[in-house]
């Protein structure tokens, strides 16, 4: 048995889906709103359980668990989320993939959480996820010079995305204005109205350096690395500034007081949405050193929509896991999928309208 | 609003203004007639904001002085903009003299064109952009007009500190503390008549091919040749560089108010060209630029082609010395009722040129709707002091020209003065600037406004009078008996107009190269003949026949101006390929601060420019030891075309 849990979302629906095709098993679904999980269940090619369950509930969560051989947790906001729901399937002895977590969450793991044989990973969505992983690709045997990651696009913003947006501030997310230089943090700043390859529009590109993108920098030996997030207005930022302006500590702060200024990240989204139509564009390119060897300098990937590729690549890494190829423990997916091996998935799978390695 | 008295007062104010400007007695200024009809005209107007603001301390926008203003007008405005009316376009700039009038300042955007000309950066362009001109003298006195004229250069070069200032070749200026412009003496007056023509003839010669070049020394070249018999020449080079138009009357006024009296005292310049620039570096800034840039920016789609006039070779492959000239000199009786005849109709003198020449071009081309070029010698009215300055102030402004079917010349001239109006209405932005992103637009790397129209008719007026005509030890000077020669870069064709005493002429100043000359010929003499019948008055009513076609008709045959084959861009994209792409690359991240990832990036489309491109030229040069030519970069200035650019040069050295 599959659990997914968050299935009704946005991520959720396409994990499902593409997990249902993989017929690797059972598939439970898992939402608050038993009734909506069900019309999700209708559209899914094999028959599918229905579970109604509230995360913050250890008693429902450990039903959902039951029986489980893996739990893929599409639910959010995952940096509350933490390692609760991990901690569950363990219990069940079941593995587990989470769409995000990061660091946090694996750190909350560290000393023994984790039984013997079993795995855990996190951020196992777009960002982060594929945005650490498929730049591995361009410094494979040579490391860079230089790194570039931009991300972003114009994509309507869920309630619950955008208090994840909110979530992430704090230096066990990443530092913003900065840039990795010869193992350091030094500042960066953004870029207006710039033309990008892969782009269709003029777009503005906050730096914001990950703790993602510092762990690939240290991975692959990269002497610079600049990640940007991408955005089609500047409104987005704002609204996300404003929000942490008035509220500083936004850990700390119930899920109630920020709900607010996610609507307002919300608006910015839909506004810029509207402006430009959907579009996801994920780019990365790589200088290397005077005189390395040939290879692909260029990642380019465009989709229509972020949360259905997080869902693809929900699969993709449950998928992984369940065939055995990532070793027991708690990892972040950019560290153990393989890159070449998600670059011929993904560009199979219909929601992807280019990846090209160059 | 004001109450009654203190308009009165405001009236009398503005009326000595308009009487200084005017040359006319405060009493005889009436209240409802327009400026332009008192013998106003935009020069002045200018002139007339600076003092209103100097005088009554209020500030107008450029766009509330038309030229069609009266007194009462005036006043009103003055008035509301007094009691603190917000206004649409106020200028917070202040001019104020510079800590260190020796640091080094940025260059304006006209001249960055020509700093990027001199590179041999566009077709069309020579080594220097200069104007020349020399006129003659008579009573000189052969002993003293040396010395008196060495001395005048150097009291002229601490007024005007700009004869000191040179170009970097990074494309900035500065001011040196020392680097006045030496004279050069030839004393012919021992000579026969022929010896003395030969010599002239090769001091033209050299002046004309090889003007001053402010990288490396004064951009101002100041010869005499003495002559036997008293007589002599003066002989003036000017690098546009350094000194536009307005600039030249004013230097030249200068000198001659030195070289008549050693005791000669000018009035006091209270600011500098540098001082200028500086205060315009905050400009892009202003809502009223931005304002102006967006206006002009949401009209470029839309804007006309330069006339596409039949050409004979392709401006890329022509490699001019001089350009040629057609001259035609009204007299003062002809000008005077020219003038008239205008007030009559409320244009100006230059508008009513203007429309002419753009007539004549509509015939030549075969269209009647055109983008045209115009050289301003707009200085913003930012100080009352500007135009006694002498510096590189000048701009360009695009004028798009559409010539209605049917209508007489004073309806067109009506529109051209309606259209030239509003959008010299919107000129904080320059032609230079607006021109960049419409080539960009266009994906030309051409010159989007070859043809160009420059009148600086009423500048004597604007300048304070006429020139001085008695020079001391320089004798008389005969300013109908002179030579001039310009050469500016971007340019095929361009028509002058300027006062000479009480003369007026016309120059179509052009690269003979590129035109059939029986046809250049024809169109200057219709052009003239079109400008006679309008000062004897019978021209006006006339509707004169123009071509069927607004645009010139697809396919429309031969080799044509603006109509030429572009080289051909947008054939690279994909990822950087090489090292050496990777260089060029970050040479452009560099001077962009923008991040450049595709070997299709264009250095333009990126919003780089020519200046950035010669600083981009002289880093690939420190970088990798390959020299570019300017013009290779500019003609593909995408990251694979610049590199390949740069591999073709070190290949065969490796």
């Amino acid at each position: 048995m599959i659990g997914v849990l968050g299935a009704t979302g946005a991520v959720g629906r396409t994990a499902a889906g593409r997990l249902a095709a993989l017929g690797a098993g059972g598939l439970r679904l898992g939402g608050r709103d038993a009734a909506r999980a069900a019309e999700v269940a209708e559209t899914l090619p094999a028959p599918a359980e229905v579970v109604r369950v509230d995360l913050t509930d250890p008693d429902e969560l450990a039903r959902f668990c039951a029986g489980c051989r893996i739990v893929v947790n599409c639910a959010g906001p995952t940096y509350r989320v933490l390692d609760t729901v991990a901690r569950a399937a363990f219990a069940a002895g079941a593995d587990y993939v989470d769409i995000g977590g990061e660091l946090a969450a694996k750190d909350a793991l560290s000393g023994g959480a984790v039984p013997r044989e079993r795995t855990a990973v996190f951020s196992a969505g777009v960002m982060p996820g594929l945005s650490g992983l498929l730049p591995r690709l361009l410094a494979k045997g040579r490391p860079p010079r230089r790194l570039d990651v931009y991300v972003g696009g114009a994509a309507v913003f869920t309630p619950l995305s955008a208090v994840d947006a909110l979530l992430t501030r704090g230096p066990r997310f990443g530092v913003p204005m900065a840039a990795w230089r010869e193992g350091a943090v030094t500042p960066l700043a953004p870029l207006h109205g710039v033309r990008l390859p892969g782009f269709p529009e003029p777009v503005h590109a906050w730096p914001y350096l990950t703790t993602e993108a510092q762990t690939l920098a240290a991975e692959c030996g990269a002497d610079e690395v600049r990640s940007y997030n991408v955005f089609v207005s500047d409104r987005i930022p704002h609204a996300l500034s404003a929000a942490w302006a008035a509220v500083p500590d936004v850990h700390a702060a119930p899920i109630e007081t920020l709900r607010p200024y996610a609507a307002e990240v919300v608006r910015a989204s839909v506004l810029d949405n509207a402006g430009f139509g959907a579009f996801y564009v994920m780019l990365f390119t790589a200088r290397p050193h005077r005189g390395a060897p040939a290879g692909p300098t260029r990642v380019l990937l465009t989709a229509v929509d972020s949360y259905a590729l997080s869902g693809v690549v929900m699969a993709l890494t449950a998928r992984t896991v369940l065939a055995g190829r990532v070793p027991p423990g708690a990892h972040l997916a950019a560290e153990v999928l393989d890159p070449d091996a998600t670059v011929t998935a993904l560009r199979d799978d219909p929601l992807v309208t280019q990846l090209s390695v160059d | 609003m004001t109450d009654a008295p203190q308009n009165a007062n405001l009236v009398e104010e503005l009326a000595s203004i308009w009487a200084e400007l005017l040359d006319l007695a405060p009493g005889d200024v009436p209240a409802d007639v327009s400026f332009l009809r008192l013998g106003g005209d935009s020069v002045l107007t200018v002139r007339m904001s600076a003092l209103v603001r100097r005088r009554l301390n209020v500030v107008l926008a450029l766009s509330d002085v038309r030229v069609e203003i009266t007194l009462n007008q005036l006043a009103d405005l003055v008035g509301r903009r007094a009691s603190g009316e917000p206004m649409a376009r106020t200028l917070p700039l202040q001019v104020a003299r510079r800590p260190d009038p020796h640091a080094e300042f940025p260059l304006l955007p006209l001249q960055q064109g020509y700093f990027v000309g001199q590179q041999d950066g566009w077709e069309l362009s020579y080594d220097s952009a200069h104007y020349y001109l020399d006129y003659a003298l008579s009573g000189v006195d052969g002993d003293e007009a040396a010395d008196a004229l060495s001395d005048a250069i150097e009291r002229l070069a601490v007024h005007q500190p700009t004869l000191r200032a040179r170009v970097t070749p990074e494309g900035r200026q500065r001011v040196l503390a020392g680097g006045a412009p030496r004279l050069k003496v030839y004393d012919l007056r021992g000579s026969t008549a022929e010896e003395a023509a030969d010599a002239l003839a090769e001091v033209r010669q050299e002046m004309s091919t090889r003007g001053p070049d402010p990288t490396g020394g004064p951009g101002l070249d100041v010869r005499l040749t003495l002559l036997p018999g008293g007589e002599g020449r003066l002989h003036l080079g000017f690098s546009l560089l350094t000194f536009d138009g307005w600039s030249s009357g004013v230097l030249s006024r200068d000198l001659l108010t030195y070289a008549a009296d050693w005791n000669a005292v000018l009035p006091p310049l209270e600011v500098h060209f540098g001082d200028y620039v500086t205060a315009l570096e905050e400009l892009p800034k202003t809502e009223a630029w931005q304002a102006d840039r967006d206006w002009w920016f949401s009209r470029l789609d839309d804007l006309p082609l330069p006339p596409a006039l039949p050409l004979v070779a392709d401006p890329k492959d022509v490699r001019p010395v001089t350009m040629g000239n057609r001259e035609h000199r009204w007299t003062a009786e002809r000008w005077a009722a020219l003038r008239q005849e205008c007030a009559r109709r409320e244009v100006t003198p230059s508008t009513a040129m203007l429309t002419a020449f753009a007539i004549v071009l509509a015939r030549w081309s075969g269209h009647r709707r055109m983008l045209l070029n115009s050289l301003q010698l707009n200085r913003l009215p930012l100080h009352p002091d500007l135009h006694r300055v002498v510096g590189a102030f000048a701009s360009t402004m695009l004028l798009p020209v559409e010539l209605a079917p049917g209508a007489t010349f004073a309806e067109l001239a009506a529109t051209a003065q309606r259209t030239s109006g509003e959008h010299a209405a919107h000129n904080l932005i320059t032609g230079v600037e607006v021109g960049r992103e419409l080539a960009r637009r266009r994906g030309t790397w051409r010159p989007v406004g070859p043809v160009v129209f420059q009148s600086v008719l009423g500048v004597d007026a604007a300048m304070g009078g006429r020139p001085p005509e008695e020079a001391g030890p320089l004798g008389r000077i005969i300013a109908s008996d002179y030579f001039h020669q310009l050469r500016t870069p971007q340019v095929a064709l361009e028509v002058r107009c300027f006062e000479i005493g009480d003369e007026a002429v016309a120059v179509f100043s052009l690269v003979d190269e590129l035109f059939e000359e029986a046809a250049v010929t024809a169109a200057f003499t219709e052009f003239v003949a079109l400008v006679d019948s309008l000062a004897d008055g019978s021209g006006w009513d006339l509707a004169p026949q123009l071509p069927h076609a607004a645009d010139l008709p697809a396919g429309e045959g031969g080799l044509r101006l603006d109509r030429l084959p572009e080289a051909p861009s947008g054939q690279y994209s994909g990822p950087l390929a090489d090292d050496v792409e990777q260089t060029v690359a970050e040479v452009f991240e560099e001077l962009l601060e923008i991040p450049v990832l595709d070997r299709g990036a264009d250095f333009f489309a990126l919003g780089g420019d020519s200046l950035l491109a010669v600083r981009a030229v002289v880093r690939l040069a420190k970088e990798i030891g390959a020299a570019v030519p300017v013009r290779e970069f500019l003609s593909d200035p995408t990251v694979a075309g610049v590199a390949h650019a740069v591999r073709s040069r070190t290949d065969g050295s490796r």
